[in-house]
């Protein structure tokens, strides 16, 4: 499995993805056509997890991690990325009996709703572990 | 041309876009725009961000809309008009963004009783709301739209918007969005 990597453009984030486990998506997030856009971070991830599951055979030699950690820093975001977020959170959500997943949202200290986005993560997912990462602006 | 400045000056025009084709990129160029003027006049980065997510959303629907519009018929090609300004009423300072477009009998009769649902809702309703709709994925789609105005409205301070008829299957969409400044450092 190979790492994934996609350069911030204006509109969309900077997206890393390594297969130690360490995933980090920073940066503005409007594409026009937010799911064609994500669909190759989706299907990575998703690929990631299915690997995991199965049987190890002599030609799958990719040991996946069990800790993953994704930090999120998105300055603003268009409402079918935050459709995304969830979708992808709800991906993390159906394996984290067998990986242990930490979220860090981060957001400017002083951008309220960057935060409320944030919390209503941790709501809608009580079983993730989603921590809001203040930064001073 | 005397008109449009005139009008601009009145009504704290920062740009008014008028295009027959909105694209992505002209969207992009206007968001940067936006960006700098809300860092230069010292907005807080908790409002311009509501400003900036508002205008991307509405662009968007517009841009979305109107091609739409192209394929159905030739007549209403991808018309867009967006404005956004800013202003000052009781010493409150606002920003607002307006955009207008056409859009066909089927758009409205979704449209219409969704922005009637948002204008009844208060901020903590709109919230769940916005979380319920985007859960369930019903009335989402790749372009945003199902939960686009529940994400405008709860950023608002106020939202306005009017259907007018320009023939039997043919409405201008007029819609506006106020974003109170609360402070300026």
């Amino acid at each position: 499995m190979e790492n994934l990597n996609i350069e911030a453009t204006k509109y969309t984030p900077e997206i890393i993805l390594h297969k130690s486990g360490k995933f980090s998506i920073k940066g503005k997030s409007y594409p026009e056509n937010t799911f064609e856009f994500y669909a190759p971070v989706t299907a990575w991830f998703k690929l990631y997890f299915l690997i995991d599951s199965l049987p190890k055979v002599h030609f799958v030699t990719d040991e996946m991690p069990k800790a993953l950690t994704l930090d999120m820093e998105i300055i603003y975001f268009n409402s079918s990325s935050s459709k995304w977020f969830f979708d992808l959170f709800d991906i993390f959500d159906e394996h984290k009996e067998s990986f242990d997943i930490s979220i860090n949202w981060l957001y400017d200290e002083d951008n309220e709703s960057a935060r409320e986005a944030g919390e209503d993560f941790i709501e809608d997912f009580e079983n993730l572990n989603i921590k809001l990462v203040p930064k001073q602006g | 041309m005397n008109v449009t400045k005139e009008f601009v000056k009145q009504n704290g025009v920062l740009f008014l876009s008028y295009t027959t084709f909105l694209s992505q990129a002209l969207i992009v160029i206007l968001t940067n725009l936006i960006e700098e003027e809300t860092k230069v006049s010292k907005v807080s980065i908790g409002d311009s961000s509501n400003i900036l997510t508002i205008f991307i959303e509405l662009a968007q629907n517009v841009l979305n809309y109107s091609k739409t519009n192209e394929l159905e018929s030739n007549e209403c090609k991808s018309e867009g008009l967006i404005t956004v300004g800013k202003s000052i009423i009781d010493s409150q300072q606002f920003y607002y963004i307006a955009c207008q477009n056409i859009v066909a009998l089927a758009d409205k009769e979704k449209m219409q009783p969704k922005l009637e649902e948002i204008l009844k809702l208060n901020k903590n309703d709109l919230k769940k709301r916005y979380r319920e709709l985007r859960k369930s994925g019903k009335n989402t789609h790749n372009n945003g739209g199902g939960i686009g105005f529940y994400e405008i409205a709860k950023r608002s301070d106020k939202i306005e918007f009017e259907f007018s008829q320009i023939n039997e299957d043919k409405f201008y969409f007029q819609f506006t969005s106020f974003v109170n400044i609360k402070s300026t450092e």
